[in-house]
Formats: structure tokens, sequence, C-alpha cells
């Protein structure tokens, strides 16, 4: 059926919505975050570890629709083991194509690719970016 | 088939013939005709009303109780007969008790800013309900910082009602105001206001409500309702976006003050200050929506032609037809009453393990247009612990087959989580 092919729901999506990768808390997180869209009530919270600059492991806590718990486990495959600002950037790069200044995903966000569908539903996209927003204002957590 | 249907099949092919009324009716979404039910907020508009902004800016535009000319004396008749025609509706005793503003948000604001802070000491309390829309609860959270008063919630019962002794429990002598939806935004409940307001006045406070919802849908007549201020909108009864109401008994009114100062509100002004107009215009500075007015009177004589009555009972046969369809609907959550005499026009629901944004976007794959979301009710998503609900609401143009595309489309969202 046309519904199990492309659109915003493709099967990665699905499948990633209903298995979210390194989904759940760090212990003793060193870095740590909340964001939440307050138009649907979507809330996640980013933990990492940080070792020497690089996130060591990343986990999300999600309540919210598919596409932003797909984009959390979607980014945290991407993220692990980057450098910390290295991510952050990527984040930008990957907003930027979302809110389309740019058109094309760089090599290194491929697989984000499933995702960049959101960009036709204006009210969706914030969804998409949510877990890179948290990363983008992730603090110390002390530890 | 749900029983009480057959009741409502005059209604419904009255009410089928109008249809064709609404042109974005004609458009499809995504390859499918539109099922359009997302009228909790906004409805489609007839074409008469589309006609009634062309004709005014064609034919009549000029501004309104400032000139001599033909043009200005026409638009001032079309904005003052439209106030009229809104007091008739609504069966307020005088067009004087009718201030315009952009909508129910501004004219709640509006009794806040003026009759509140006015009125609301530290010590006073203003009771409120759970199922309140945020524009019922932020305004009188703005005052009661501001004065010192307090603000009591009346609970929201497990069926979606208001709990009618908690209410009660809440009302003593220092309770100044309440301020009452008319229906639920969300869950479609219609209160029981004529008692609740006697109880309120019998303990001298003063009665808002929140018709944004109730207007649109059932006769509702202030003088039965006996309420202080009534608050509601155009958009979501046929009319352009705003254009709204604010009525308010005419010795409150004469005794509240201006928020907005400008022109077209005074009488006189020195440089040490102005005298105001008589209300309502005291609470209309600056050249109002007048096409707005005169379409919202447009959109008065569409509903009083079909009945308010008959409109009322149509909703309540497509209600008592949709809950029925959605109980049949697998794995489908519907809250509040899910009985259509004390249930108008608006069903909350949700597909078990699907969030509400998930499914309205699949939804909308196929045409149909609902709302998910919090509803601008947080407090009332609380107490349903959910964070947010699909809802699906009516008007006087959607028929059967928008509910049974809505059932199809919710078999699709459960393929595609399956």
């Amino acid at each position: 059926m046309d519904e199990d092919k492309g659109g915003l729901y493709r099967a990665v999506i699905l499948e990633h919505a209903k298995n979210p990768r390194n989904s759940g808390r760090v212990e003793n997180p060193t870095l740590q975050a909340r964001a939440s869209n307050p138009l649907c009530g979507d809330e996640l919270e980013l933990t990492a570890s940080l070792e020497g600059g690089i996130l060591a492991d990343i986990r999300f806590q999600v309540r919210g629709c598919a596409i932003v718990t797909a984009a959390a486990s979607l980014m945290s495959q991407v993220v692990q083991g980057q450098d910390l600002e290295v991510a952050r950037v990527l984040g930008r790069t990957f907003a930027g194509v979302m809110e389309g200044e740019a058109s094309d995903l760089p090599a290194d966000l491929a697989a984000l690719e499933p995702l960049v569908e959101v960009k036709k539903h204006r009210s969706r996209i914030k969804c998409a970016l949510l877990p890179w927003y948290a990363l983008a204002d992730a603090e110390g957590a002390g530890g | 088939m749900p029983a009480g249907s057959c009741s409502s099949d005059v209604g419904a092919m009255e009410i089928n013939a109008n249809r064709a009324d609404f042109p974005i009716l004609q458009r499809e979404i995504n390859g499918h005709p539109l099922t359009y039910l997302d009228n909790a907020a906004t409805t489609q508009k007839p074409r008469s009303v589309i006609q009634a902004i062309t004709r005014f800016y064609e034919q009549h535009n000029a501004n309104v109780h400032r000139a001599v000319h033909t043009l200005s004396e026409e638009a001032t008749a079309l904005y003052e007969d439209a106030r009229a025609k809104v007091a008739r509706f609504i069966g307020a005793p005088s067009a004087r008790c009718i201030v315009f503003t952009r909508g129910t948000t501004e004219a709640i604001n509006l009794v806040a800013q003026s009759w509140a802070r006015a009125h609301l000491t530290a010590g006073n309390e203003i009771v409120l309900s759970e199922m309140e829309h945020h524009s019922n609860i932020v305004p009188w959270q703005m005052v009661a910082r501001e004065t010192g008063a307090a603000i009591r919630y009346a609970r929201v019962t497990p069926r979606g009602l208001l709990d009618r002794k908690h209410f009660s429990s809440l009302l003593n002598k220092n309770t100044r105001l309440v301020a009452l939806t008319h229906t639920s935004n969300v869950l479609g409940t219609v209160n029981p206001l004529r008692d609740m307001i006697s109880e309120a006045h019998d303990l001298g406070a003063v009665v808002l409500v929140d018709g944004a919802q109730g207007v649109p849908r059932a006769p509702v007549d202030v003088a039965a309702l006996d309420c202080e201020f009534l608050a509601f909108s155009g958009h979501k009864m046929l009319a352009p976006t705003g254009i709204g109401v604010l009525y308010a008994k005419e010795h409150i009114l004469a005794s509240m003050e201006p928020v907005q100062g400008g022109g077209g509100m005074i009488t006189r002004v020195e440089e040490a200050g102005a005298e105001w107009m008589e209300p309502p215009w005291r609470f209309e500075a600056g050249t109002p929506n007048i096409a707005g007015a005169a379409a919202l009177a447009t959109a008065v004589d569409y509903l009083t032609a079909i009945g308010m009555a008959e409109v009322q009972a149509w909703e309540a046969s497509l209600t008592e037809y949709a809950l029925a369809a959605l109980d049949q609907a697998p794995g489908i959550t519907v809250f509040g009453p899910r009985d259509s005499l004390i249930q108008s026009g608006v069903i909350a629901f949700n597909a078990d393990g699907v969030h509400p944004h998930d499914a309205a976007q699949i939804l909308d794959e196929v045409g149909v247009a609902v709302r998910g979301g919090h509803h601008c009710c947080q407090l009332l998503m609380r107490r349903l612990g959910v964070p947010a609900v699909l809802r699906a609401s009516f008007s006087v143009y959607n028929d059967q087959g928008d509910v049974e595309r809505l059932i199809g489309g919710l078999e699709r969202v459960a393929r595609v989580f399956r």
C-alpha cells in the first residue's frame, strides 16, 4: 500500500520510533539538557557522559510523537563517539537543511535522510530538531 | 447507525444542502476530499459571509461614526445593525450591551483588565474550572497577580463533567467572580450554567461565561442565563477571524473604564484629560473591524435561517453517530461524557499507542482535518492524565460521511503504527 512507502512515516522512522536506540538515561551524566515543544507537549531529556570532549555515551528519554522519538534515536547514532563541538556543528547543519537554508545533507549526516521529508510539514520541523536543540543547550551536570 | 438518528433525518437533509454553500469544501487535500473536523478551532465560511466582506469593500467602505458622507453613513449603519443583530441573536435586551472585540480572548481580557482590576482586592476569590481554555485562565492569573486575589479551580470528574459539589464548595462570601465555559473545547461537555450562575449570584459573585464553543453550537440566551458577561468569537460561528463579542449587562458596562484610549471612544478631549463616550463605544477605541462585523451579521443570518435549535440537534445526532462509530473502532479511547445530551459537537479521543500528532498527520494524508494537542487546556490534560488528545469537532456542514472518513482514516493510522 502507498501508505507504507515514502511520506513522513517511512519504515525507517517507524522502526526507530518503535525501538528507539540509546533510550533511557546515562548514569552520572556529565552533560544534561531538557527540551520541550510547547505546541504539542513533546518533552525529552538528554543525558551524556563526556570523556575528553568526546560524547562517550548519549541517551534520550522521550515523551512525544514518532518523529521526535525517531529523531532522537537517529541522532544518538550519529553523534555517539563524536567530539561534542563537532556534533553541535552537525546539529546546526541539519537545522539549516530542515529550515530550508541548505538543500542537501552532507555525507556525515546521511543517516538523517529519512527525516528530511519532515521539512515539508512546517508544524513538525521542531519535532525533528528538538534533540539537536537539547544538545546545543546541554550543560555540565555537576559530575 | 445509532439510535435516535431518525429524528434528525429531516435535519440531515436540510443541513446537507448547506455543504454547497461552503466553497472550501470543494477542495481536495492530498488527493482526497476535504473532511473538515476542526471546527472547534475555527469553522469554514459560507459564500454569503465571504461575499459580505467583498461587498463591504466594493460598495460601502468608509470609516464609521466619523463623517456625514454617504459611504460613512452606510458603513456606520452596517456596523451598528450588526451590533443589534448580535444582541437579538443572544437574547440581549439592547445593542448597547454588545462590545465588538477581536474575539473571545480580547473580550475576556477586557473584563479582566477593566472590571476585575477595579473590583478585586487581596482576599477576594475567582472561581474557574479545570476545563477552561487558557484564554479563560491566564487573563485571571494576570489580574490575580496584580490585585492579590486568589484563584480556585472547580475539579473535572473522570467522566469529564464539572464536579458540581466541588464547585459549590468553592463558593463563599469572598467569591467575587466566577468564569466558566459554556461548552468544553476539548470534551464538548455542556455545563449546567443556569444553576451554577444562580448559585454564584446568591453569594454576590459576578459571572462571566466563555461562549466560544457554546454560542456556535446551541441557542444561548443571556437573559435566561442571567450572566453578567458572555464572550464569544465570530470565526467559530461561520464569520471571519478578527471579530468577536463581549456581552455585558448594561449597568456593569456603564461602570467600567476603558482599557484602550483613542479615537471613537471620547466625547471631549482637553489637555488635562478626556470624557468617555457611553458604552459600548467607550470600549472600541480606533477604527473597528467594520467588514468583520458586517460579515458576522451575515453569519448570524445564516445560522438563524437554519435555527440554533436545529444546529444543536444536528450536532447532537452527529456526536451520537461518531461516538457509536468510535466505540466500534478497535484501539480507540474516547474521553469525556460520551452522551450527546450533555456533550455538544466536540469529541476527544486517542488512538492507543499513537501520539495524537502522528495520528493527525496520517489523517491529513487522506484529507481528514482534526486537531491533536493540548488544545490550550493543559489543566484538563493533567486531569485526564494524557499530554495530548485528538479532537474531532462538528459544524453545520458536517455529515455522517465525514464521520465515516474519519473512521477510515483511523484504520489507516492503526495499519501504519501496527
